[in-house]
């Protein structure tokens, strides 16, 4: 489509003259580089640019291209002196990402980035730091720092992990492939040993942390880029179906569904991929009562619950005696 | 034969140059590389058209009135004061740290490409290109962010209502998108999450409101996010959950360490179911000490469930 293609040549040109205007005649190279475009791209641009100007067209009116010894010189677009200004979505785009990458452990506070951020802001007719506030996850102090150490060093590590979907503890050696931030938490990509298998483990989790004097032993198949849902169940997970009341509604919203099924007045049925039960158990023991019928989960709810409540009782007799 | 990309840019130069604001008339004469201006309206479609293409890019393409003329016409111009961004003097240094920033962080469906050309292209600047976190976005959260610049009330739905706010801040917690500001009907500070927006969101004029020095802490947790009377838990975590209660609550929820490992936090609470649903998380690697109140809650549902 010429249509698109022209608008977004007409961006980058409208960024790209006052920077050149700006400067006693660039390189092509660096222009280019810039700018993100070829040697080509760049003098057909810079050769429409030159056909340009204001009525009557006449060459005093015209802008001035020159191009001579491989550097580039625009005059007479006085008028193109200032790029424009950023719209809400590129303000919003810079300043997020700059507070995400501030909010990353081990961030200069005081760094280029965060003096940047704060001039860019004050363009924007907001304070630094004021109008938008980014928490990546909780992390336990130093180890986000140590892990994308480890990983750009291609070390193994050793951590010691509570596996929230088990309740259990475990230690284990992981080669660590890939360390990011996704739904408000942390996360380690990783080949874990003990598991003998690919798996992602929550930093806020990892209790220990150990770098080993070993490289890693294998390295992942393909870049595991973070996605913004982390959830993937597995084909072989067992499927639990419930019954909910209407006002359960955000399991539908918070969690992946095999099925959604409307039951009339508000009510609903869904299937729930559960490859751990003590996620099982804590999402049966908030939901309570709004659980009227559960398929695949004979005895979770009164197992967990009892447990649970042993610890209680265990206080309420020690206290009476 | 005029290219379209040519014609955009004469009608770019000659909005910005003009000093007064130009009839789709006098448009036609300067710009070259339009259809003719006849019956057939072949001309005022293509002007149209590159009206909202340059608006589509954020130029501000404004309508007056020509002065002086009797029936009134429409005049277009851009204000160079409102086309230009000023300069916000980036060292090196800070405009290579803001390369990598945007490059480091995925904002689902924001680009920053052609902000970054905007500040002056990409510098050479060695990034390795993994993506160390994505952040999901909202439709609604741009025009937030200038509402937020430009101190403009907005109006939306929320939970069935409308409601009004002076918008003072938007933050990214927990895995949502946060606004806090002044809600004009409740007349208090309130804090809404942003994907329960309902509707359109309208925003009104600009500078309307003075905005608040930030305040402390960010996003208050679940069991902060009701108007219960307030009460403060203190809640027992063993020694294996501990590490990651303390992270997860702040240092300053710390009450008590015990020799085994384990803790005792205070929490303060104004949603009590809430509050049931954190405590649930540690299954039995937690009790609630106090107040009573809490901890009966607690037994009297779980003494429903194990049946």
């Amino acid at each position: 489509m010429a249509r698109p293609a022209a608008d977004a040549r007409l961006r980058r040109l409208l960024a790209l003259v006052p920077w050149v205007v700006a400067r006693d005649g660039p390189t092509l190279e660096e222009v280019c580089a810039r700018f993100g475009l070829g040697s080509d791209e760049l003098v057909a641009d810079l050769d429409l640019v030159f056909l340009c100007g204001v009525h009557p067209f006449t060459p005093d009116s015209l802008i001035e291209v020159v191009i001579a010894d491989g550097r580039v010189w625009i005059r007479y677009a006085d008028y193109l002196e200032r790029p424009l200004r950023l719209t809400p979505e590129e303000g919003l785009a810079l300043v997020a990402a700059g507070a995400a990458a501030l909010a990353v452990p081990g961030a200069d506070p005081q760094g280029p980035l965060a003096t940047g951020l704060a001039k860019l802001a004050a363009v924007l007719g907001v304070e630094p730091g004021d109008a938008v506030d980014v928490e990546l996850g909780p992390a336990p102090e130093g180890v986000v720092e140590a892990l994308r150490g480890a990983v750009a060093a291609r070390r193994q590590i050793e951590i010691d992990y509570y596996a929230y979907g088990r309740d259990e503890r475990s230690r284990r050696v992981v080669d660590p492939h890939t360390v990011f931030a996704a739904e408000g938490q942390w996360y380690l990509q990783a080949y874990c040993h003990l598991a003998e298998n690919d798996r992602r483990f929550r930093i806020d989790r990892i209790r220990g942390l150990e770098v080993l004097d070993r490289p890693v032993a294998r390295v992942p198949a393909e870049s595991t880029a973070p996605a913004t849902s982390v959830f993937e169940p597995r084909p072989g997970d067992p499927r639990v179906v419930l019954d909910l009341e209407a006002g359960a509604r955000w399991v539908a919203e918070q969690y992946p569904l095999e099925a959604l099924e409307e039951l009339g007045g508000g009510r609903f049925r869904v299937t729930l991929a559960v490859s751990e039960r003590a996620w099982l158990e804590r999402l049966l023991l908030r939901l309570g009562p709004a659980v009227t019928a559960a398929r695949g989960a004979d005895g979770v709810t009164e197992g967990a619950a009892a447990r649970v409540l042993a610890r209680y009782r265990r206080r309420l007799a020690s206290a009476g005696t | 034969m005029v290219s379209r990309l040519e014609r955009l840019l004469n009608l770019t130069a000659a909005l910005l140059t003009a000093t007064r604001p130009l009839s789709r008339g006098e448009l036609h004469e300067r710009v070259p590389g339009y259809p003719p201006d006849d019956a057939k309206g072949s001309f005022r479609r293509a002007f149209e058209r590159d009206k909202e293409a340059l608006r589509d890019m954020g130029i501000p393409v404004v309508v007056e009135e020509i002065a002086g003329v009797d029936p009134p016409v429409d005049g277009y111009r851009i204000p160079r004061d409102q086309y230009a961004l000023r300069d916000p003097g980036l060292e090196p240094d800070e405009l290579a740290a803001i390369h990598l920033a945007a490059a480091a962080v995925q904002l689902e469906g924001l680009r920053g490409t052609e902000a970054l050309w905007k500040l002056g292209g990409a510098p050479a600047v060695t990034a390795d290109d993994q993506t160390l976190a994505a952040i999901p976005t909202i439709p609604a959260l741009a025009p937030l962010f200038a509402a937020v610049g430009e101190r403009r009330p907005v109006t939306f739905g929320y939970r069935g209502q409308v409601r009004t706010v002076d918008p003072h801040r938007l933050s990214f917690a927990r895995g949502h998108w946060y606004l806090d500001g002044y809600d004009h009907d409740r007349q208090a500070l309130r804090q809404f999450r942003l994907d329960r927006l309902e509707g359109e969101l309208d925003v009104g004029p600009p500078a309307s409101f003075e905005r608040p020095l930030p305040g402390e802490g960010g996003a208050p947790r679940p069991w902060e996010m009701g108007e219960e009377a307030p009460v403060e838990a203190r809640v027992h975590v063993d020694a294996d959950l501990a590490g990651w209660a303390v992270d997860h609550l702040g240092p300053e929820a710390l009450a008590a360490t015990h020799g085994d490992g384990s803790v005792e936090v205070t929490l303060r609470v104004t949603n009590r179911e809430a509050f049931r649903s954190f405590v649930i998380g540690f299954l039995d690697h937690a009790e609630i000490l106090a107040p009573e109140e809490l901890r009966e809650d607690l037994v009297g549902w779980l003494t429903a469930l194990a049946g």
